[in-house]
């Protein structure tokens, strides 16, 4: 009788190790790694030149809305910026092939974390070109950090009348 | 002579088979049982709950959109029994350890990180999203009275019992950089 008393008993604690270990509390560890990144937004998908006086140049701007975060001690970034069509019909504004002297310039301005574009520059087919650059640990607002490109595209009176576009790409990157 | 000595090997061969009948029929061969009295065995069963498997680590990863947030889910599993009419239980969540280390990454304190509750086979799942706190528990699984784990009927079918917790973490710009970081969080049942 005893012996079954035993067996029983022994039986049961077998039984409760089985489910294995438990507890009224279990934890787990939530891990993540966070990598550098970087987007942005263009808020104006479609920026108007126009001039203030008789052929004063065309001016415009295009607001963007960026989001960056680059690595403490060796990370960096940049937005560029390559005009990627350039004015079409022919015949009227040309990045690739102006007449002479006539040029689409920009200045930038940043209102975020980040370095904006030194003086004016002039826009390329062929590449890109500066808009900001971005140092190491460079961490923008969770909402967004804001910047503007304000063109100036020569007003020629050579070129016949008419409306002409251009398609104008920017690129963020973060390392 | 030359009989004897087959007989006896044929024995031999057949003595283990023979010990298994044996042992088999002992049960039956038993003496009768005598009925000496019975006994009355009482047995009150409180209202308890365990976790028994909770994942060591959880990753959170983030897949997609730039900026997107960070996901990554759970399941536990539990076993639980609350008092008829009176009883009640829950399964809660605290950051008992403490913020995300190291700092400079994601953090509690701004309600970073989120979740929902789902498929829990016994009780009822948190309701809507929750934020993890350090300071507070907040609600994974609520027990009503009367319920069990296992068996059917008021029981559940299911044993053990589960459920999936769905954790969202922001990811915001003005988090540094790195790897690693981590924040423990601790499950906690209760049950009467």
């Amino acid at each position: 009788m005893k012996k079954t008393i035993f067996l029983t008993v022994a039986l049961l604690l077998m039984a409760s190790f089985a489910y294995g270990q438990s507890s009224t509390t279990g934890t787990t560890s939530l891990t993540v790694n966070v990598a550098a990144a970087a987007a942005l937004q263009v808020n104006t998908a479609t920026t108007s030149l126009t001039q203030g006086g008789i052929f004063s140049d065309f001016t415009g701007t295009t607001s963007l809305t960026y989001w960056v975060r680059t690595t403490p001690s060796s990370g960096s970034g940049t937005i560029v910026l390559q005009v990627t069509s350039d004015f079409s019909p022919t015949g009227g504004p040309s990045v690739a092939s102006p007449p002479a002297g006539d040029s689409l310039t920009y200045t930038c301005t940043l209102g975020g974390v980040g370095t904006a574009c030194s003086g004016s520059q002039t826009a390329l087919t062929t590449g890109t070109t500066n808009v900001a650059t971005f140092g190491a640990n460079a961490r923008s607002a969770k909402a967004g950090d804001s910047a503007s490109v304000s063109w100036t595209l020569t007003n020629d009176p050579q070129y016949p009348t008419g409306s002409y576009s251009a398609t104008a790409t920017f690129t963020i990157s973060a390392t | 002579m030359r009989a004897e000595v087959v007989a006896v090997r044929r024995t031999a061969r057949f003595a283990p088979l023979m010990a298994l009948g044996a042992l088999l029929l002992a049960p039956v061969c038993s003496p009768a049982q005598t009925v000496l009295g019975t006994q009355t065995l009482n047995l009150n069963l409180n209202g308890a709950g365990l976790i028994y498997a909770v994942p060591a680590t959880t990753p959170l990863t983030n897949s997609g959109t730039v900026f997107s947030n960070y996901n990554g889910s759970i399941s536990i599993t539990y076993r639980a029994r609350t008092t008829v009419t009176t009883g009640t239980g829950a399964i809660t969540l605290q950051a008992l350890s403490g913020d995300f280390t190291p700092t400079g990454g994601p953090a509690l304190a701004s309600g970073a990180l989120k979740y929902t509750c789902s498929g829990a086979t016994l009780g009822t799942n948190c309701s809507g999203t929750q934020t993890v706190s350090t300071a507070s528990a907040t609600n994974v699984v609520t027990l009503p009275a009367a319920v069990c784990t296992g068996g059917g009927s008021l029981c559940s079918t299911a044993n053990p019992n589960t459920v999936t917790i769905n954790f969202t973490l922001t990811n915001d710009p003005q988090y540094i950089a790195g790897t690693g970081y981590s924040v423990t969080l601790t499950f906690t049942i209760s049950a009467t």
